[in-house]
């Protein structure tokens, strides 16, 4: 479980397609998603970086 | 400790994949006992066999750990990985696809057609796609009250959605097929080019004189669109560039046979496993239909259930550790995505057919930054399919014994006879 933000705890979200990890820790800065992001602040159209998968196709794993 | 020859030999052997039951023993009996142990079959070079989903996963996480490329990339009698290194120049693969490479020029390679697959840019094809669908649905019910659904319907439909995509012409559909055929299933005498049965030395002396033909076929298609680049996917690869080039002739070659062959011969073989399940058990039919939203689940059901490639290799690019034992650089590991599907320690009932699997997690298309660049594609191509057949049938029952394809590589359904009833 990642350190305590602000807001609470930060999580991890996996993609059930492919296992690529969202962490609300580290964000995806390559992507353009700075460190410390929730996953309800992620953009609706975003998608998996690494098979294309939508947001609705990660599960929360942590 | 290694695994006993008797079933090192077994999970190598295609026609025990053919047959199905030896194998499907075979790896229980080693998830059980020796999930991650090297085998050692006749004529082989040893390798490491992860047989469980954990360990598959674990491997797939870490692919600068693991490396595809840099041994076979799929299980072969070391005389022919010498032989194909002899002939390459020291490549134990014979073209640079996807699946067979690492690092940065995989990331690369990727990154062409990524854009081109995701499920947003797919659904600017639906509409396209969903005419192909309809039309191979409608060419099967006007065959009632029997087929083959595998050669009659699930070998032509993805074939036609692929050579779309990359626009290549109806009429060269069955020479890609054959291609695809060879490629995969050269040990079966009812599919390879030259539908008897041969040996090694034969299969791979055709497999080189197929792999001219294509060449020389995409070597003209790249021209072509270099000339008059387009919106295909053939087009994307021709004109893609890595490091300031167009793509070396491997690189090259290796896309057009990836997207060619694989993009169509998994979702066949996944299509033909579905009606296969369907066909078998009377409940699904109604279930389906009373419950059109469970089609996602049973495509992904079908996957699982068909794991239409058996596996994958994978080298150590460094010293390490899995599963509590210490491999070194340098060895070989098979990834059995078979025994992954059928891992008790994740599917209740692994052998069964089900809907009711909570977040169903087959990997059959791979995981990691490894898994199939085409899946939602599939997946769509599945979805389409089902959505307009299901309403159209009555009942669907099976009209003789499904045969699979004789290989220990990409293996599913080759012959699945059906009687059904127009709704």
């Amino acid at each position: 479980m990642g350190r305590a933000g602000t807001g609470g705890t930060f999580r991890k979200w996996a993609c059930r397609f492919c296992g690529e990890v969202y962490d609300e820790e580290l964000g995806m800065p390559d992507e353009g998603i700075p460190p410390g992001t929730r996953w309800e602040e992620v953009p609706d159209d975003w998608f998996c970086p690494q098979c294309g998968a939508e947001k609705s196709g990660f599960e929360l794993i942590e | 400790m290694t695994i006993s020859k008797k079933l090192s030999n077994t999970i190598v052997d295609a026609k025990a994949f053919q047959k199905g039951d030896a194998v499907d023993e075979a790896f229980a009996s080693l998830r059980r006992d020796s999930p991650f142990e090297v085998a050692t079959p006749d004529g082989y070079d040893p390798f490491w066999v992860a047989t469980r989903h954990a360990e598959i996963v674990e491997i797939e996480r870490q692919p600068d750990v693991f490396h595809a490329g840099d041994r076979a990339n799929t299980v072969r009698p070391a005389a022919e990985v010498l032989q194909t290194m002899a002939m390459t120049g020291g490549d134990p693969n014979w073209v640079h696809a996807l699946v067979a490479l690492d690092g940065d020029v995989h990331k690369a390679m990727r990154a062409i057609l990524f854009p081109h697959v995701t499920p947003k840019a797919l659904k600017t094809m639906r509409e396209g796609l969903g005419d192909v669908s309809r039309q191979f649905v409608d060419q099967m019910l006007a065959k009632a009250p029997e087929c083959d659904f595998a050669t009659e319907i699930a070998f032509l439909y993805p074939l036609r959605v692929i050579m779309q995509l990359l626009r290549i012409p109806i009429e060269d559909e069955p020479f890609m097929l054959s291609v695809t055929q060879q490629l995969f299933s050269s040990e079966d005498p009812e599919l390879n080019l030259t539908r008897s049965e041969v040996s090694a030395a034969q299969q791979r002396d055709v497999l080189m004189r197929i792999n001219a033909e294509f060449e020389a076929y995409f070597d003209k298609v790249t021209l072509d669109r270099r000339a008059n680049p387009d919106s295909s996917l053939c087009s994307l690869i021709a004109n893609a560039t890595y490091q300031g080039e167009y793509l070396s002739r491997k690189l090259l070659m290796g896309y057009y046979m990836i997207a060619a062959t694989a993009g169509h011969d998994t979702t066949a073989n996944t299509l033909s496993g579905g009606m296969w399940a369907l066909a078998k058990d009377p409940a699904l039919l109604p279930q389906l239909q009373r419950n059109p939203e469970l089609i996602d689940a049973f495509i992904e059901e079908s996957i699982r259930w068909t794991v239409p490639v058996k596996h994958f290799m994978r080298s150590a690019a460094v010293d390490t550790e899995l599963a509590g034992r210490k491999v070194s650089k340098g060895d070989w590991i098979m990834l059995s995505f078979h025994s992954a599907a059928r891992d008790e320690a994740v599917y209740e009932e692994p052998h069964a057919f089900r809907l009711d699997r909570p977040m169903n997690r087959q990997i059959a298309f791979g995981f990691g930054s490894h898994v199939c660049l085409g899946q939602h594609l599939a997946r769509m191509e599945m979805k389409l399919f089902w959505e307009e057949l299901l309403p159209r049938i009555k009942a669907v029952s099976l009209a003789g014994e499904p045969e699979r394809t004789r290989s220990n590589f990409v293996c599913g359904p080759k012959h699945v006879p059906i009687r059904f009833e127009l709704a």
